[in-house]
């Protein structure tokens, strides 16, 4: 499904974010990158939701090279791509309900299908009795359940997470991982980044370990660190 | 479904650029009033230039004072004239007579004016418009005539003003109308600003560009669409109170009043003012949303 071959990121101002990145993901697979601040993990995942292009390299999605995909076809990648946030980025004059089916207004669906829809997704998050809540009005693991539903609302085949438990204390961060385990086990690839060691070793799925831009290990079951 | 969420959210957006939107329906209804004033005055005169036109009279003057049968003769010598169709007479004192009985009781002419200041008129009628200038020319030689006026140059020098306040009238128009659109363009251009967040949202979500942009767009028409009825406001009120007053005032000025006229003035103007806004924001947010 994901196919990176030969990436490699530089920023404008030289900054070599991502370094010669092969990598392959399949459907339907759960996958943490870890690594330290500043190792690439974000831009990883901004390649693959076209925030980014790559510097050179190819950044393969359904066998279509994102480097290559025009700017009208960009929006209609993302409807097929769920994204999730460390600091949620919902829309703070809206309430949870209207945050969700936003997701649903902008591809032009109809009012009886947003409706329905954005209720199932606030359901299986667990969010549906706060619906009319704003984003102010609940806490860090709400507000994250709210962006999650919000990233799972259209059924995407691929939800990225990037550092979704970085304001979250652990047990709300174990919630929000179960969830997005319980999305990827209904068919949905998921990417998650993180630096948060306990979930990772706890959930033995497969890890992409990067530093300074470069893949440094590439594991399934795997844990955070091989060092001890 | 569409409709009614562009429409929320440009209302939204015009509500919470609050000062900034408020300054642009100033500028957009000061343009507009100034616009609508513009034309009132063109139409107007135009008017008023047309009607002089119309007239194929002449008057002479004669400004001593003159006895029946010495106008009689000037008559007489007038009527000779070529192309002339026929005179009439009106001495200082029935012209005196008959201002006074116009302005009896609107104007204390007594008190203003002692003495007669009118002069004896010959008002010369000519056969057809063309010979109007010949006639005068030939009028205002005899020695016995002090001044010929008649309505063809009247009209012309009429016509020559018309022209002047069009012209500069339309500078003065194409100015306001650039800095109401650079107005517009910057309060469309804060709006976008403030909603960033929004922005970049919608586009991670898969909003395409055109939805992004027609909120902001419905916004300009409808910061256009405000300024446009304000302007009729102030303009009909405005209008409608300047022809009491001169009707009153001085009921010769033959002001346009007809609704057709008014109705096209005033539709035209109302249309400008959406056209502004829209273009305004259409401006402002294809320079911000450029690309992607």
């Amino acid at each position: 499904m994901i196919v990176l071959r030969n990436v490699t990121k530089i920023y404008p101002k030289g900054v070599e974010a991502l370094s010669n990145i092969d990598l392959c993901i399949g459907k339907e697979e759960f996958v943490f990158i870890v690594g330290p601040t500043g190792s690439g993990k974000s831009t990883l995942l901004k390649l693959l939701y076209r925030e980014e292009t790559a510097t050179n390299g190819q950044v393969i999605l359904d066998r279509v090279n994102l480097s290559e995909m025009k700017a009208p076809q960009i929006p209609f990648l993302r409807r097929n791509i769920g994204v999730v946030f460390q600091d949620y980025k919902l829309l703070p004059n809206r309430t949870i309900y209207e945050n969700v089916a936003f997701a649903l207004q902008v591809m032009g669906a109809s009012r009886s299908f947003i409706r329905r829809h954005a209720g199932q997704a606030l359901d299986l998050v667990g969010l549906l009795k706060k619906a009319n809540c704003f984003p102010g009005q609940l806490s860090g693991g709400e507000q994250q359940r709210a962006c999650i539903a919000r990233a799972i609302v259209n059924n995407p085949p691929l939800v990225l997470a990037d550092e979704p438990t970085g304001n979250l204390d652990p047990s709300t961060s174990w919630e929000i991982i179960h969830l997005l385990d319980k999305i990827n086990k209904r068919n949905t690839t998921v990417i998650v980044t993180t630096h948060n060691k306990s979930i990772v070793d706890g959930m033995r799925k497969r890890v992409i370990a990067l530093e300074s831009g470069r893949i440094i290990r590439d594991q399934q079951l795997g844990v955070y660190s091989n060092v001890l | 479904m569409s409709f009614e969420f562009f429409f929320r959210e440009s209302w939204t957006g015009f509500r919470r650029s609050g000062i900034m939107s408020a300054v642009s329906l100033v500028t957009i209804t000061v343009s507009l009033v100034v616009l609508g004033a513009f034309l009132l005055a063109v139409v107007n005169m135009g008017n008023i230039a047309s009607i002089i036109g119309s007239k194929m009279e002449i008057a002479a003057y004669v400004d001593k004072n003159i006895d029946d049968s010495t106008a009689a003769a000037i008559s007489l010598q007038i009527s000779q004239v070529e192309s002339v169709e026929n005179v009439k007479f009106i001495s200082k004192e029935e012209a005196w007579n008959n201002f006074r009985s116009d302005y009896e009781g609107r104007l204390a002419l007594s008190e203003i004016i002692s003495e007669n200041p009118l002069p004896n008129t010959f008002i010369v009628k000519v056969k057809t418009p063309q010979a109007i200038a010949a006639v005068a020319k030939k009028i205002s030689n005899m020695s016995v005539i002090d001044e010929v006026r008649y309505s063809g140059n009247l009209a012309d020098r009429f016509q020559a003003v018309l022209d002047l306040v069009r012209i500069s009238g339309f500078v003065l128009v194409a100015l306001l109308i650039i800095a109401t659109l650079l107005i517009v363009i910057n309060t469309i251009k804060l709006t976008v600003i403030a909603r960033q967040t929004d922005i970049y949202i919608m586009r991670l979500v898969g909003a395409t560009n055109s939805f992004i942009k027609w909120p902001f767009i419905l916004e300009g028409v409808l910061i256009g669409l405000i300024g446009a009825a304000l302007s009729f406001i102030i303009l009909k009120f405005s209008y409608d109170l300047v022809v009491h007053e001169l009707n009153g005032f001085m009921p010769f000025v033959p002001l346009v009043t007809s609704g057709y006229k008014l109705f096209w003035i005033y539709v035209s103007v109302g249309a400008i003012g959406v056209v502004l806004g829209m273009l305004g924001a259409y401006i402002s947010v294809n320079s911000l949303l450029k690309g992607e």
